[in-house]
């Protein structure tokens, strides 16, 4: 994979603090540390490009397992364009080019081996809208493990809807009515379910992007409770406009800014004390 | 209403703005209230320790409207980072200035009483002595209510660094009085109440130590 050369980002410089070390990454770029004890994901100078549109910039970082990673930043700083480089949604826009390493379990997402299908059932993706297929609430979750060869019979695919439904809480709610369209469920209902979906397949890490920007607080918080309990078996990306959110869902937080990754860290820390002047002013409201 | 002199800083932006100014403006009027009780002590002016009690008050309104005020940032604004920082130490500032008001209440109350075990006179050399630790701890005050004012990280950490000189004028002070006492234990009482007042001043300067550390909180500390 050829590594682009780029120019030299001007970014302004972490606020002073005297007394403070800032932990800076080899590039000088991103402040906090990038890296994780046994990351599921290793991403190494990803430059994306839209066209002339450079959209994504050596952005460094690595995705820990059993963690949610919060994606925050300004509309257009690249947090969509980065999630789908992490299950090669990209390769489906005509003009994007993807450049620098991914590598999910120490392999190479772009290897010509990969076989791109298999790589969107280990790394899944929940989008902003709930968008279930046009058949029932049972073949949403089914047709995964079905094309993916997940059951043998249909006594196993039964109890592979049966947990994914479960897991993604949305169980008792539809057990009695699995046969009706998945459309007809509401807001919350229907990304539940296509968590369900996702999960079916069994995958390492789920990709989210803005999964509650359409939905009621209390459907929110469900669905904040899902991802806390999801997390004890696969790696969650998610990207939310909610600062709120973000503090209460994630683990570490990553802030992007014009395509460059700004700074990443322990939630607790980026929320109370962060290290650069552009996360204080994006998370404090000063702009956004 | 006494405000820092030269006070014109703007830290933050709209309500937590007026949280600040209006916890500095608290600082302010305990700080008075500080020296007002010193000097009515040390002097025994019993209509400024009068004062000192009308305007506890007032000190008090401070504190209550301060905490609501800072629900209410919370509440609507859901601060974050230096701003969710600021809230909880403005918050504390509060408390400390609170305590460090109600040291000053007692200086005056003493003034004020009137009884065989309560409300002795400092003669000459407890007198110079309540004003000496009294012109340190003001003066302690003074500097970290600026520091916390100005956000300023190196005039917060001066106070800091000052804060023995306190505590070693507070044990000097304390060992005259006691020696005091013995040479005469007829004035007992009077020392007891003495070394209390003192007490009261070494700990109007803890407190404005911990107006200076959180300060430092603030700053990201
Ligand atoms: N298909 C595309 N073709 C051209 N440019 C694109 C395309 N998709 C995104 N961009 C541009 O790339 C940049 C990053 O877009 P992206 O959608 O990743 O931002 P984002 O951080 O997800 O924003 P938002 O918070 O609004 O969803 C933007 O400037 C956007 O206009
Ligand atoms: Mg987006």
């Amino acid at each position: 994979m050829e590594r682009v050369q780029t120019e030299p980002v001007a970014i302004p410089k972490p606020a002073a603090r005297t007394s403070q070390v800032l932990l800076v990454t080899d590039r000088d770029k991103t402040v906090g540390t990038i890296t994780v004890p046994d990351p599921v994901f290793k991403c190494r100078d990803v430059n994306v490009h839209y066209g002339d549109k450079h959209a994504i910039k050596n952005v460094s970082i690595e995705i820990a397992r059993n963690q949610v990673l919060a994606m925050i930043g300004p509309s257009g700083c690249g947090k969509s364009t980065f999630l789908r480089c992490l299950n090669r949604m990209n390769d489906t826009i005509p003009s994007a080019v993807v450049t620098g390493s991914i590598t999910l379990d120490d392999q190479d997402i772009h290897d010509k081996r990969q076989d791109v299908v298999q790589l969107r059932a280990r790394v899944g993706m929940v989008f902003q809208k709930p968008n279930p297929f046009p058949k029932s609430i049972y073949e949403n979750v089914a047709y995964g493990p079905r094309i993916h060869g997940l059951a043998g019979d249909r006594v196993e695919l039964d109890e592979i809807v049966h947990t994914s439904l479960q897991r993604a809480g949305l169980w008792e709610e539809v057990k009695d009515r699995l046969n009706q369209p998945g459309t007809s469920l509401s807001g919350g209902q229907q990304q539940r379910l296509c968590i369900a979906r996702t999960i079916a397949v069994n995958p390492e890490v789920i990709l989210m992007d803005e999964p509650c920007s359409a939905l009621d607080p209390i459907a929110t918080a469900r669905i904040e409770d899902l991802m806390e309990e999801l997390r004890q078996s696969y790696a969650i990306c998610i990207v939310t406009h909610s600062m709120q959110q973000a503090a209460r869902v994630s683990q570490r937080t990553a802030y992007f800014h014009l395509g460059d990754l700004i700074e990443v860290g322990e939630t607790d820390r980026i929320f109370t004390n962060p290290r650069h002047k552009l996360t204080e002013d994006y998370i404090t409201g000063r702009f956004g | 209403m006494p405000l820092l002199e030269g006070h014109t800083a703007r830290a933050f932006d709209g309500d937590l703005s007026a949280l600040h100014v209006h916890a500095v403006e608290m600082g302010g009027l305990v700080l008075d209230q500080v020296q007002l009780a010193i000097s009515a002590y040390a002097d025994w002016l019993r209509p400024q320790a009068h004062q000192v009690l009308e305007r506890e008050r007032q000190v008090n309104a401070y504190d209550r409207t301060i905490e609501a005020e800072s629900l209410q940032v919370i509440a609507r604004r859901q601060p974050m980072a230096s701003d969710l920082r600021a809230v909880f130490a403005i918050d504390k500032v509060v408390t400390q200035l609170e305590r460090a008001g109600d040291e000053a209440k007692k200086l005056a109350v003493t003034v004020l009483a009137d009884s065989e075990t309560r409300g002795f006179r400092p003669g000459h050399a407890m007198a110079r002595d309540a004003r000496q630790l009294g012109r340190l701890v003001t003066q302690s005050m003074r500097a970290s209510l600026d520091a916390f004012d100005r956000l300023d990280e190196a005039a917060a950490a001066q106070v800091l660094r000052q804060d023995h000189e306190i505590d070693q004028e507070y044990a000097a002070t304390l060992r005259r009085i006691m020696t005091r006492a013995l040479e005469d234990p007829r004035l007992m009482h009077g020392v007891i109440e003495a070394a209390f007042m003192m007490r009261s001043l070494e700990r109007i300067g803890d407190h404005a130590r911990n107006v200076a550390r959180q300060v430092l909180f603030i700053l990201g500390h």
